[in-house]
């Protein structure tokens, strides 16, 4: 107001002014608050973990489990049992990281339990299989993803559909429902390729004989001998003879990607409504040049020109993410899902194009501005980025 | 160390306008933010094949092509109008007591008078001298406080000079009988987040009668649409931005701006700094005790940290007309004691009056073709959420939003059977996106004390300005033009200091 006289006329502005002097009089001191919403968020959200490897425990072959505690001592964040962190770790040169569902029940946060597997040509499972001991000092994401019991509307019947170390977030899921007797009915229907391969063999059949609420069925693809499992892949009739009372249930998949599409293209043949199954994110796909939309023009081994605007050149291959190749030039972005999903590493392309595996999550106005998902975006021309 | 004209603080609805307003003013501008998205509230995230929006409900102040709104000009202005597609709602609200009450209120004035009437009878007359004084007061608050009319005075603008401070629910009860039109009359309160015991009148008429004269309005893409929009023109205008990178110190030398130090620890020379954090924040984390003069502090530590919000986004599989969804902008409630419902925002209980708002009644490309979103949202305030142990804290969200959602399926009892994706959002949720105290989206509590008539809104250090809910009046219009005019007052400061050197 031009006159600075006239608000004070406002009915009641006397009155009111005098009420803040009296409150600033006995003013609370803020600055006592410095830092305490930081505080506050980090009890459930800190925005990483020091990690240090207790125990090593050898499951199969190709598994072990790495037990985590807080480096510091103290108790992990919570979780919700099917939850992954994602692992940050530097091998020669390259700092790279891979998100782990967490095995282990949240019932305690003293430790996380993840369970690796060697992957064919793997990089990051062959260091913490081969590399890592205990008492090292790992860095991690704090407990993130979207693969968990939301108890306001997936029911309490579920069923898991795993394949290899796809069992990892449902190992968490059912030891919390067994271990602490809540009201929930799991059928977990576990596909592997031998008997041998089997992460948790043991204690999800001992599990399953001393708990009503816990059916295991497994299933082998390649059995080696005439067994007490059943054997082939995870098929609608196999379900449909194997659980009952199908359209009661709650699926929840997680596997490698060739899983996700064969089960549910079987569950569609049973009629099981799209809202009634539950997909964990996979990371990026074996084989990008096969994915639908993939230009033929371009093959894996392709190198095109990355450019950024501080002048740095570099190549990077078609065939992977471009968050993996800029990795191997030293830069390590913001992460935590390598999946598309939690959109972290959100990046702007100034120039070029990238293909976008499916998984990638786009907000409608990132697609239209020109931001990617660099984990699951590949190079498919010379590209200008904004880091 | 990089020296710049301005640095803003948060890209959120204020730190985006200014932005912006700064870069097309030929200001050489860096903006930070510390998420990895611009927006602050004015954003969305993904589940399964969902954009949810985060907040944007109404957007007020749009007004038509042919009777512009002074949002709509603030847009025109910044040369982002023609970018964005705004879809304009045709009610104000729909608002049900279970068993009690079901009225739709339509955003034109003698259409909801007439809803009105019909529902209340007895109260015909009252009804409409009611909205005599809510124009009155509003044509009145124009002249003095928009247009400064220079013979400003209680005898030429007396609705004004009486009405302005005084409590809305003295008001209403001085107008009305029936506790169901009271309550159908001030439940747009949460979006100022104080009962209308409790929120000026002056408040609480602007608000009503903006959205009748302006209408409330969405936009494609929602409110992501519209912060990347703002940032895009930003870098277009030759702006510079910095994600994953929050402000760690403002630095300032004999009461004048001096630099910013951020998070990866680059120093930044800069005299004029633009904060889009909360007030709070700005003077307690982020510049040292001894640059603030002592009278400042006591000003933040007389307030109170305002309301946070628990949200409960819900994505169905079926669209909303097979859930019996009619409106876009429901509320719902269980009780029309509007002081029993602010005061359940202080429990870890479910709030008692909740806005359930389905995006695509208006806009059926909302979400992915055969479905439909929706956002059920009660006000709380943080703090009985902080005292939930850490390992209760999942069961505790359940528990509220569970008892949040018996409320809603009481009146769309379809809901139950199409949920495709759902996600909670709490007042700790809101503390870690945006970083405020509380969880504060609407800043602090929006007294009539802590209003424009009381404070002074500038900051005692030199170069240092603010913009946001903190720094004047919550939700996304205040918010988005607070970010513009203070571009202007930048612009100001920065061709003076020229002058002067």
């Amino acid at each position: 107001m031009k006159k600075p006289d006239i608000k004070t006329q406002i009915d009641g502005y006397a009155d009111i002014q005098r009420e803040n002097d009296i409150l600033r009089k006995y003013a609370l001191d803020r600055t006592v608050e410095k830092g305490a919403v930081a505080a506050a968020v980090n009890r459930l959200h800190p925005p990483g973990l020091e990690l240090r490897v207790a125990r090593i425990i050898s499951e199969t072959a190709s598994t072990k489990t790495l037990r985590l505690v807080a480096a510091d001592g103290g108790p992990l964040p919570p979780f919700q049992a099917g939850q992954y962190i994602n692992v940050f770790v530097d091998i020669g040169s390259v700092r790279t990281s891979r998100p782990y569902s967490i095995s282990s029940p949240p019932n305690q946060t003293a430790y996380y339990d993840i369970t690796v597997r060697r992957m064919p040509d793997g990089f990051v499972s062959v260091y913490l299989l081969d590399e890592v001991a205990t008492g090292q000092v790992l860095t991690s994401t704090a407990p993130a993803g979207n693969l968990y019991h939301n108890p306001l509307f997936h029911g309490d019947d579920l069923v898991f559909i795993a394949r290899g170390s796809g069992v990892t977030p449902f190992m968490s899921m059912l030891r919390e429902v067994t271990d602490r007797g809540l009201d929930r009915r799991i059928h977990l229907v576990y596909g592997s390729r031998s008997e041998d391969d089997i992460i948790f063999a043991a204690e999800l059949r001992e599990r399953a004989a001393h708990y009503d609420q816990l059916k295991v069925t497994m299933v082998i693809s390649e059995p080696s001998s005439e067994g007490r499992d059943l054997t082939g892949f995870i098929t609608a009739e196999l379900l449909a003879e194997q659980v009952d009372d199908l359209g009661r249930k709650m699926f929840y998949l997680c596997g490698p990607e060739v899983m996700y599409k064969y089960v549910q293209a079987e569950l569609a043949r049973l009629d099981v409504p799209g809202r009634r199954i539950r997909i964990e994110v996979y990371g990026p796909p074996a084989d990008v040049t096969a994915q639908p939309g993939w230009p033929d023009s371009v093959r894996a081994q392709d190198r095109f020109t990355v450019t950024l605007p501080d002048g740095a050149v570099f190549t990077v291959a078609a065939g992977e993410p471009l968050m993996n190749g800029l990795e191997r030039t030293g830069r390590t972005l913001n992460t935590c899902c390598r999946s598309g999903e939690c959109s972290l590493c959100r990046t702007r392309l100034t120039a070029g194009r990238v293909f976008h595996a499916p998984g990638a999550k786009l907000r409608k106005s990132d697609a239209i501005s020109g931001y990617i998902h660099p984990c699951l975006a590949y190079p498919i021309s010379d590209l200008e980025l904004m880091l | 160390m990089t020296d710049v004209d301005a640095v803003v603080i948060g890209a959120g609805n204020g730190g985006l306008t200014a932005a912006l307003g700064l870069a097309r003013a030929g200001v050489q501008t860096l903006l930070l933010e510390r998420h990895n998205v611009p927006g602050g509230c004015a954003t969305s995230f993904i589940r399964g094949r969902f954009e949810f929006e985060v907040a944007l409900h109404q957007l007020s102040g749009m007004g038509t092509e042919s009777f512009p709104g002074p949002l709509r000009d603030m847009l025109t202005r910044l040369e982002i109008i023609d970018r964005l597609e705004f879809i304009q709602m045709p009610n104000l609200y729909r608002l049900v007591l279970p068993d009690q009450l079901d009225i739709t209120l339509k955003a034109d004035r003698s259409a909801a008078v007439d809803s009105l009437k019909a529902r209340f009878p007895a109260e015909t007359e009252a009804i409409d001298r009611f909205f005599d004084l809510v124009y009155e007061y509003c044509t009145q608050w124009v002249g003095v406080t928009i247009f400064r009319d220079p013979e400003s005075s209680p005898e030429k603008y007396p609705s004004f000079f009486k009405y302005a401070l005084k409590p809305t629910q003295t008001i209403l009860d001085d107008f009305f009988k029936d506790p169901l039109l009271k309550a159908t009359l001030g439940i747009y309160w949460s979006y100022q987040g104080l009962p209308p015991s409790r929120l000026s009148f002056g408040d609480f008429a602007i608000v009503l009668w903006a959205y009748i004269e302006f209408k409330p309005f969405h936009l494609k893409g929602g409110s992501q649409a519209l912060s990347s929009t703002l940032l895009d023109a930003f870098l277009q205008a030759g702006g510079d931005v910095r994600f994953n990178c929050g402000a760690r110190e403002i630095q300032v030398a004999d009461g004048q701006v001096t630099g910013v130090v951020t998070d990866a620890n680059d120093q930044i020379a800069t005299r004029h700094v633009v904060s889009n954090a909360s007030t709070l924040a700005t003077y307690v984390d982020l510049i040292d005790k001894a640059h603030v003069p002592a009278a400042r502090l006591r000003e933040l530590g007389a307030r109170t940290v305002g309301t946070s919000f628990v949200n409960v986004f819900l994505g169905f599989d079926c669209e909303p007309a097979e859930l019996e969804i009619t409106e876009t902008t429901n509320f719902v409630a269980v009780t029309d004691d509007l002081d029993e419902v602010y005061r359940k925002t202080r429990a870890l209980t479910a709030p008692e009056a909740m806005l359930f708002t389905c995006y695509d009644v208006d806009d059926p490309d909302f979400s992915p073709p055969g479905a439909c979103q929706a956002a059920l949202v009660g006000l709380a305030y943080a703090e009985p959420w902080l005292t939930v142990p850490p390992h209760d804290y999942f069961d505790t969200k359940y528990r509220i939003a569970g008892q949040m959602l018996e409320v809603l399926y009481r009146v769309f009892p379809r809901c139950r059977d199409h949920i495709e994706e759902l996600e909670i959002g709490t007042p700790v949720t809101h503390m870690r996106y945006l970083g405020h105290p509380g969880g504060a989206a609407y800043g602090f509590d929006q007294y009539a004390k802590d209003g424009e008539y009381f404070l002074d809104r500038r900051s005692p250090i030199k170069g240092l300005f603010h913009v946001g809910a903190w720094a004047g009046m919550g939700g996304f219009q205040p918010t988005l033009m607070s970010g513009y005019s203070t571009s202007r007052a930048v612009v100001r400061s920065l061709q003076a200091g020229k002058g002067n050197g």
